[in-house]
């Protein structure tokens, strides 16, 4: 089944539409996705920075520790050095973990905490390396013995064990979160494009099926269109065969109808010399030898056989006038057009004038309405066509009111149409078809004729490619029209023998 | 006619019955009165013309006059015009085409093929009679030749 064009551009549409919905969620999904990533990222970076951060405070805490428990057993200056280190930076960075864990305030209560224990611790160790210093080393072990420098050791190592702890926990949630967010996009971005691939597949089917109809019908038009001109010669040679057959029907037809026609009115003759014979030997006849079937036989002679040959001979030669009509149209037909120029003014005028006289002495007058055209026709058969037309215009005139002929040509583009108006007696509505036929007249049968001028004409102007219509009021006049092509067509040679 | 030794015969091809009585009846009236052979097909008229074996020896020493009409059941008169004309022994006698056809063509076509006078018979039977009568007037003043 060949897809409809508009089913086509709605299927493609509407696929292509959906295709293009997807990628837009798939792209809009991808870049929330990336932005929750980096935020995740930037989540997890602080996280490990707190943990970094939180052991070096403790490993600063040791650092000193070390320091001053290496001063006090050696008094050795030197050993001061790492105690010096971390108690210069151990401040900063526990204001670094306070910058990093502003947002929570349970990690501030700790490293508030953291601070009071770091300064304790320093406290200790100070006023031990400051009694150290000053020499008294017992003073400053004893006050180590104290345990307090331990206790607030270990308090600070459990409160960095705890944000410690805290850090994993914030990275962990972190790390995963960022993984889910990973695998969203990746899932998002496989399945917008499995549907976009399974959409686009589907455009691609329908696009291909459609594409397979159009040069499928392509090819059939092609092939319409290469045998059209030989399908319109091969109709074109059986009209003209069809045409020709009927021609020479009628000529054969005609022609074999002669024959015997010669055989009755030859014989016709012959019987009339016969009885010529007859009557000569009645008149010579005396008067006296006269008896009753004598007299019948003469009165037969005379006036019965007379009749009868009359007859004979009126019918034969009617009959001979119709056979000759026949042959002449089918003559007609078989004669070759020449196209030539022929002047429609200067040919009316002639035809005008040929019937003028008759026109005068009715009292009537001819009209050509100027301009007429030039066409390339046949100048005999249109001769014969507007001959006719007037002649007939002529000879059903109306008597009782002064003949008008008008003739005028209008233009039809390629074609021009005669126009030749009279207000003769009209012819009625029924006949408007019947006078074109063969041996058909219509209206009183009052004027000489066969019935064989308008079928001739009709004959003619088809033959040169044109039509002729009438149109008409019975007692007010009637306008033939006829319709010529400009130019006539060169004519194939007809197939004769 | 002329006073040949041997007298001329005069040999019709005309299918038509009624056309050959009248044809003959009219050639008697103009006082010709020499043997006409009438045929109504085509076939016996060349058999007489030219023989059984169609070589024209039947016809040597023979004065022929040929009236021929061209529309025959078994053949066209343009058939046994071109035979007649063709063959050695008879191609000297006069052929005269006596027919209804009066296209050109076939006009031309007899007289390429050596008809020697092409006549229409016309349909009004005066001018029938007449033409017949005249043509045997014409018949009367002509020299028939010997055929080889």
């Amino acid at each position: 089944m060949p897809t409809s064009n508009v089913s086509f551009i709605r299927s493609t549409l509407a696929l292509l539409g959906a295709g293009l919905l997807i990628l837009i969620v798939v792209a809009g999904s991808s870049v929330w996705l990336s932005e929750r990533t980096r935020e995740n990222a930037a989540d997890v970076q602080e996280a490990q920075s707190i943990r970094t951060r939180t052991s070096r405070v403790l490993a600063l805490l040791l650092d000193a520790e070390t320091g001053q428990r290496g001063f006090l057993l050696t008094q050795d200056p030197r050993y001061l050095e790492p105690y010096e280190v971390a108690r210069r930076q151990i401040g900063p960075d526990i204001e670094r973990l306070k910058q990093l864990e502003h947002a929570e305030p349970e990690q501030e209560k700790l490293l508030d905490e953291l601070s009071g224990t770091v300064s304790d611790k320093f406290a200790e160790l100070d006023r031990t390396i400051a009694l150290a210093q000053a020499g008294n080393v017992a003073a400053a072990i004893d006050l180590v013995k104290s345990n307090r420098g331990r206790e607030s050791m270990d308090a600070a190592r459990k409160t960095l064990s705890n944000l410690l702890a805290r850090a994993d926990i914030r990275l962990r949630a972190d790390t995963e979160d960022m993984t889910g967010g990973a695998r969203y996009l990746s899932f998002a971005t496989i399945a917008g494009a499995s549907l976009v691939f399974v959409f686009g597949l589907g455009s691609l089917f329908i696009v291909v099926r459609y594409t397979r109809d159009l040069v499928r019908a392509r090819t059939e038009v092609q092939t319409l269109n290469e045998t059209l001109e030989e399908r319109v010669q091969e109709r074109t040679t059986d009209l003209a065969r069809a045409n020709e057959e009927i021609q020479r029907f009628a000529y054969i037809v005609s022609h074999d109808l002669r024959a015997p026609l010669v055989n009755i009115l030859g014989f016709t003759s012959e019987l009339e010399t016969a009885i010529a014979t007859v009557d000569r030997y009645f008149d010579e006849l005396p008067a006296e030898t006269t008896n009753a079937a004598a007299e019948e036989a003469k009165l037969t002679v005379k006036e019965d056989m007379p009749e009868a040959i009359g007859f004979i001979r009126a019918s034969s030669t009617r009959m001979d006038g119709l056979i000759n009509a026949i042959l002449k149209l089918s003559r007609e037909g078989r004669r070759t057009l020449k196209p030539e120029r022929v002047d429609f003014g200067e040919m009316l005028d002639l035809l005008a004038a040929n019937i003028q006289h008759q026109v005068s002495e009715a009292g009537g007058e001819i009209a050509i309405i100027r301009p007429l055209p030039t066409l390339i026709s046949d100048r005999l058969a249109l001769e014969q066509i507007f001959g006719n037309l007037l002649d007939n215009a002529v000879k059903y005139r109306d008597p009782y009111r002064p003949l008008r002929i008008t003739i005028r040509a209008v233009e039809q583009g390629r074609r021009v149409g005669f126009e030749i108006g009279d207000n003769g007696r009209g012819v009625a509505k029924e006949d408007h078809q019947r006078i074109f036929d063969l041996f058909r007249r219509s209206g009183a049968q009052d004027r000489p004729g066969e019935g064989i001028g308008l079928a001739h004409v009709r004959a003619l102007v088809r033959r040169l490619g044109g039509d002729i219509t009438l149109e008409s009021e019975l007692g007010v006049g009637t306008t033939f029209r006829v319709s010529l092509p400009r130019v006539l067509r060169k004519q194939e040679e007809t197939v004769d023998s | 006619m002329s006073s040949e030794p041997q007298a001329v015969t005069i040999v019709m091809v005309e299918d038509d019955e009624g056309h050959a009585r009248l044809i003959e009846k009219n050639i008697r009236r103009a006082g010709v009165n020499n043997e006409i052979i009438p045929f109504t097909d085509g076939t016996s008229a060349l058999e007489y013309m030219l023989g059984a074996d169609g070589s024209g020896e039947a016809s040597a020493r023979r004065h022929l006059l040929v009236l021929l009409d061209l529309n025959l059941p078994d053949m066209t008169g343009v058939d046994i015009l071109a035979k007649v004309k063709a063959n050695r022994h008879t191609r000297r006698s006069p052929v005269v085409i006596l027919t209804t056809t009066d296209d050109q063509r076939e006009i031309q076509r007899c007289y390429d093929l050596g008809a020697n006078v092409y006549i229409t018979k016309p349909v009004n039977y005066e001018s029938f009679a007449n033409a017949i009568r005249q043509l045997g007037l014409f018949f009367s003043v002509m020299q028939i030749p010997e055929t080889d």
